[in-house]
């Protein structure tokens, strides 16, 4: 019971300062795009390189899986659609958020901790700032755009990397394996990775600044805010990818009997 | 231009930090507040500053109810503070001219720069270490940055949360010269929040002590050294 209670409390917490940040964001727009801009590139430049190589490397995995399966069918022709569709449907949005929680998000809540705990925080706060808005909101926002300015890299080069051991291990070159991938990428198929992704940056945006600015108890607490942060990221994200995944198919099947066979 | 705390309770759980504390620091005095650790002299002064809400009792700044503020309301009343914390709680990612300069971002940036030397002129601090990030600087240095942040945007009130812990007994009587200074030569009300009894008789206009969450004695530094409690008697002992 007591573990359940604490995981509500912490449920509620995180959603009240969720809204404190969008509540401030939207009251101070302006003022803060040289913040966002200065995080996005830093977050962006501290996570492209491991969202590339572990991009391609899932590309490739994902290859040489479906290859075994597609194989006793006959039908490796179908390989590139196939592949393509589930990095961006689910592998591609999953994997870089893993990443995006492992590195950006704990890095977030160690740094918000950390200042909670020397009272910078409450310095900032003492000097007629609002700290949400100095250092929450930048990271906030840069966290959920990342997300998806990464997730396009993750997604291309997973996907060279895929093409890559296509051609090296099963003889298929690269025409022949993107030949079939208009017949199972569409436009839809991109919205659910965009969307999936966006969702996944915001539930690692709100856990790690959450986590960061209310750590308390010195250093012992930062690193319990860290530990933390990584369980419910992981466990947010799992249970987000359920819902996102249940919730699009289902719109997908309404706009396909809304429109027929031109959605 | 006063500080009055009237009736202040607070509790963290189950422990009464403050309970019904009442005092008041007049306009230019210098107020010691000491205490054993974890006796609500921090809390004190947070929630003088609102980064604390009572659970019952009122704070007031000059006119203004601290503890009927709304966060906007708050953020003006916490421009007529200075507030250094226990750590200088220095920005790590910004220079010593971008932390002295943080308060004073309404003015020019050839105002500001003006006013963020003046500051470090203030504390003994020349304008080498204008560029230098906290890390990059000793923390006796690092202390002073933060009392000059506190004094760029000219506050009326001047708080102090344990000043010196963590410095040696030079930079010590350094820094507690210093507060001395300021308060007499820029006319603030200053509390500092001690342990240091030797440190309060030298400089206090009064001293209040503080006690299992009340009051256990409050007075001009003459009074205080005649009080026979234990706790003071013991804080004399040490000073000496």
């Amino acid at each position: 019971m007591g573990f359940l209670k604490n995981f509500l409390h912490e449920l509620g917490g995180m959603y009240l300062f969720s809204n404190e940040v969008k509540k401030t964001w939207l009251c101070n727009l302006k003022t803060d795009m040289p913040l966002v801009l200065e995080q996005v590139s830093s977050v962006g430049l501290r996570t492209l390189s491991t969202v590339c190589f572990a991009g391609f490397f899932v590309g490739a995995i994902l290859v040489i899986q479906f290859q075994l399966m597609l194989s006793q069918y006959d039908a490796t022709a179908f390989l590139g659609g196939l592949n393509t569709s589930a990095c961006i449907r689910e592998v591609g949005p999953l994997i870089i958020s893993f990443l995006l929680a492992g590195k950006v998000g704990a890095f977030t809540a160690a740094e918000l901790g950390t200042m909670r705990v020397t009272e910078q925080i409450d310095a900032i706060r003492c000097l007629g700032t609002n700290p949400i808005q100095y250092l929450v909101v930048p990271r906030y926002i840069a966290i959920v755009l990342s997300s998806l300015l990464l997730l396009v890299f993750g997604l291309l080069v997973g996907i060279v990397g895929a093409m890559l051991v296509a051609g090296w291990l099963y003889n298929i070159n690269s025409l022949q394996y993107l030949s079939s991938v208009p017949r199972f990428t569409d436009g839809w198929t991109v919205f659910c990775g965009v969307f999936k992704s966006a969702v996944y940056g915001i539930i690692v945006a709100t856990v790690s600044t959450y986590k960061g600015y209310n750590a308390s108890g010195g250093a012992k607490g930062v690193g319990r805010a860290v530990t933390q942060c990584a369980i419910y990221t992981n466990l947010f994200i799992v249970f987000a990818n359920t819902w996102t995944s249940i919730l699009l198919d289902a719109a997908h099947g309404f706009f396909k009997t809304l429109w027929g066979g031109q959605f | 231009m006063s500080i009055s705390f009237e009736s202040i309770s607070k509790a963290f759980g189950q422990k009464q930090v403050l309970d019904q504390v009442s005092f008041k620091v007049n306009t230019g005095e210098i107020l010691f507040i000491l205490g054993k650790s974890g006796m609500g002299k921090s809390v004190t002064l947070k929630t003088i500053v609102g980064l604390l809400k009572p659970d019952a009792g009122d704070v007031s700044i000059g006119e203004m109810c601290v503890t009927r503020l709304d966060e906007e309301g708050l953020s003006e009343a916490r421009k007529l503070c200075g507030m250094v914390f226990q750590h200088p709680a220095l920005l790590d990612s910004l220079t010593v001219y971008e932390n002295v300069a943080f308060g004073l971002r309404t003015l020019s940036p050839a105002q500001a720069r003006e006013r963020v030397i003046e500051c470090l002129k203030l504390v003994h601090l020349d304008e080498s270490c204008l560029n230098r990030k906290p890390p990059e600087i000793s923390y006796g240095m690092q202390k002073r940055v933060s009392l000059a942040r506190t004094l760029a945007p000219s506050p009326r009130y001047l708080l102090f949360d344990e000043p010196t812990t963590g410095l040696d007994p030079i930079t010590t009587n350094a820094i507690n010269e210093l507060i001395f200074e300021l308060s007499r030569k820029l006319k603030v009300t200053s509390v500092v929040v001690s342990h240091d009894m030797g440190c309060a008789v030298r400089i206090a206009d009064r001293i209040l002590v503080l006690d299992n969450a009340r009051i256990l004695a409050m007075g001009s530094v003459d009074e205080i050294k005649e009080n026979k409690a234990q706790l003071i008697q013991d804080f004399l002992k040490e000073a000496i």
